[in-house]
């Protein structure tokens, strides 16, 4: 039985925005109608960068507001897309008369809402380009289907496309930008136990002592198969190797890696996980230029993690060095 | 020569008596559909519709429109603001519907126009065909119908009576279905033999709307949801 620090489920999304905005009042504002989280300041003359999807995932979006990332998250009822209303809203506030990315995460009911909210934005003359999060490599089969899902390499494209935007890239520039890191990001993820919805007593789904499940989403969704338990350099390799063929790291590459805990990981577990990530990687003669290691990307109390890399090309390190000051991410 | 009847003008106060006689025929049905959609979809669906509706009622009072536009965007807007994927959809589906008229309440034409450029827009976003269990089914014979009884100069009466007549053919049919899109395409032969919510609704709608044009004193048949 799981007990939660909680009012009323149905008030959980809109408590945590407010408090987060309390907590954090020179950087961001919480609008609860239309429910957007803007920056306090709104920027001028600069791209905008709109992201959101269901709650249930913090500190992402509405932690990654501020400069050098987000204009305006929006963030749906826990686990559901925002509606298109609110998109459409959240479009047009994050618009300072330079269009606006919007950074949408692979669900049927995400892309559908953003799409919508992308036209309607056109009624108010605001320009958008879509940047498509695709990155979940256990989600990437041949099969006519939804395709891969969104997951953790969303923070690396927020980051990145948000010190471009700050830098006064156009458009188009940040917009391809995104793509591109987007095409190039993989992720995967595990997870010891799932988490528990707000009022819910019972985790989405239950493991025996010995299992983990390999391959999971950020929803509650079981992975594409169990593996034994085992210790932590065991584990991350798991994750790590097919990353490493996939992206086909050769010998001397260089990689940007996210260590991301999925909500219920702690601090040592997470940097016990990191540091096999960084000995894996090294000990294949891949670079690791750049790492962040945090729960940024999480699935309510999932016990677990996932590892993002990302080829670290030349011309992307300056914008992830960039700085950056939202509530969750400060450099 | 045959003349169309594309040119005549719905009955004055169209878009009021439409939206009036929407609320008034989902009031009591959307508990119908939401356990159409327990059977076969993921059960949000009557709540989402009923959602929707009470958002556009809440927009309508504090500030009531002033032409058929108006209220038609009223319900776009309720249902775009409603989550799910058929709340949207609608809500898009709508967004045509009202933008039909040129001026002041469309003519038989220019319905047939929104109707089949909202039957458009939903497939170019849902991206579903005729068959494959979603509100297409009935929009589709819908849209086509109507085209062809304006193209044969049928009054519009007569026209928009037919075309829910055929979106309530359409709708019945997805019974003997099964889903290829939608959340109901997950449960895969679980769904056959339910009606599928979304078709059933957008049916509805449009037997709404030719009762708006028929006149006062009537009430839509919704009993055919029931099985």
């Amino acid at each position: 039985m799981r007990r939660q620090i909680l009012n009323s489920p149905d008030d959980v999304v809109s408590e945590a925005l407010e408090g987060l905005a309390l907590a954090h009042p020179s950087l961001i504002v919480y609008r609860p109608d239309p429910g957007i989280v803007t920056r306090a300041v709104p920027a001028r003359n600069k791209v905008g960068l709109v992201s959101g999807g269901g709650s249930g995932h913090e500190p992402l979006h509405a932690g990654f507001v501020g400069t050098g990332m987000l204009d305006v998250a929006v963030p749906g009822a826990v686990f559901a897309s925002p509606t298109a209303l609110q998109v459409h809203e959240g479009t047009v506030a994050a618009d300072s008369g330079r269009g606006v990315v919007q950074i949408v995460k692979n669900y049927t009911g995400d892309v559908l809402n953003f799409q919508i909210a992308g036209e309607l934005a056109g009624d108010d003359a605001v320009r958008t380009e879509t940047v498509l999060v695709a990155d979940d490599l256990a989600t990437d089969t041949d099969e006519d289907g939804p395709g891969r899902r969104g997951t953790a390499a969303v923070l690396a494209i927020e980051k990145i496309c948000g010190a471009s935007a700050e830098a006064g890239a156009d458009l188009g520039t940040v917009a391809e930008l995104g793509r591109r890191v987007a095409r190039n990001a993989r992720t995967l993820s595990l997870a010891l136990s799932a988490g528990t919805h707000p009022g819910a007593t019972t985790p989405a789904f239950s493991l025996g002592q010995d299992e983990v499940e390999l391959g999971v989403g950020i929803h509650g969704e079981r992975g594409t198969g169990r593996i034994p338990f085992a210790d932590a350099d065991t584990l991350t390799a798991r994750l790590v190797e097919p990353l490493v063929t996939e992206l086909g790291l050769a010998k001397g590459s260089s990689v940007i890696a996210i260590v991301n805990g999925l909500g219920g990981t702690y601090p040592l577990e997470l940097h016990v996980a990191a540091r096999a990530v960084h000995r894996g990687l090294t000990g294949r003669g891949v670079t690791v230029a750049r790492s962040l290691v945090g729960g940024y990307v999480t699935s309510l109390d999932m016990h677990g993690l996932s590892v993002t890399l990302l080829p670290a090309d030349p011309d992307l390190l300056p914008w992830w060095d960039a700085p950056v000051r939202t509530p969750a991410l400060t450099w | 020569m045959t003349t169309t009847s594309a040119d005549i003008q719905l009955v004055p106060d169209f878009g009021r008596l439409w939206v009036d006689t929407l609320f008034e025929t989902f009031l009591d049905r959307t508990g119908a559909l939401g356990e159409l959609d327990r059977r076969a979809g993921d059960g949000d669906f009557g709540t989402n519709v009923s959602s929707a509706l009470r958002r556009a009622r809440q927009s309508i009072d504090v500030a009531p429109p002033s032409d058929y536009s108006g209220w038609l965007t009223a319900i776009s807007r309720g249902f775009l603001g409603t989550g799910g994927t058929s709340g949207p959809l609608f809500g898009m589906f709508f967004r045509d519907i009202a933008r039909c008229a040129a001026t002041g309440e469309p003519t038989l034409g220019e319905f047939s126009s929104g109707l089949t450029a909202g039957l458009a827009t939903v497939q170019r976003y849902g991206k579903a065909q005729v068959g494959h269990k979603t509100m297409v089914d009935a929009l589709a014979p819908a849209a086509g119908t109507l085209e062809s009884a304006v193209a044969a100069g049928a009054a519009p009466g007569t026209a928009l009576e037919k075309t829910a007549r055929a979106a309530v053919g359409g709708a019945r049919g997805t019974i003997e279905l099964i889903a290829k899109r939608g959340r109901a395409s997950y449960v895969g032969d679980v769904a056959r033999g339910v009606l599928d919510p979304g078709a059933a609704a957008a049916a509805m709608l449009l037997q709404a709307a030719a009762l708006a044009q028929a006149g006062p004193g009537g009430r839509v048949d919704t009993s055919w949801i029931d099985g």
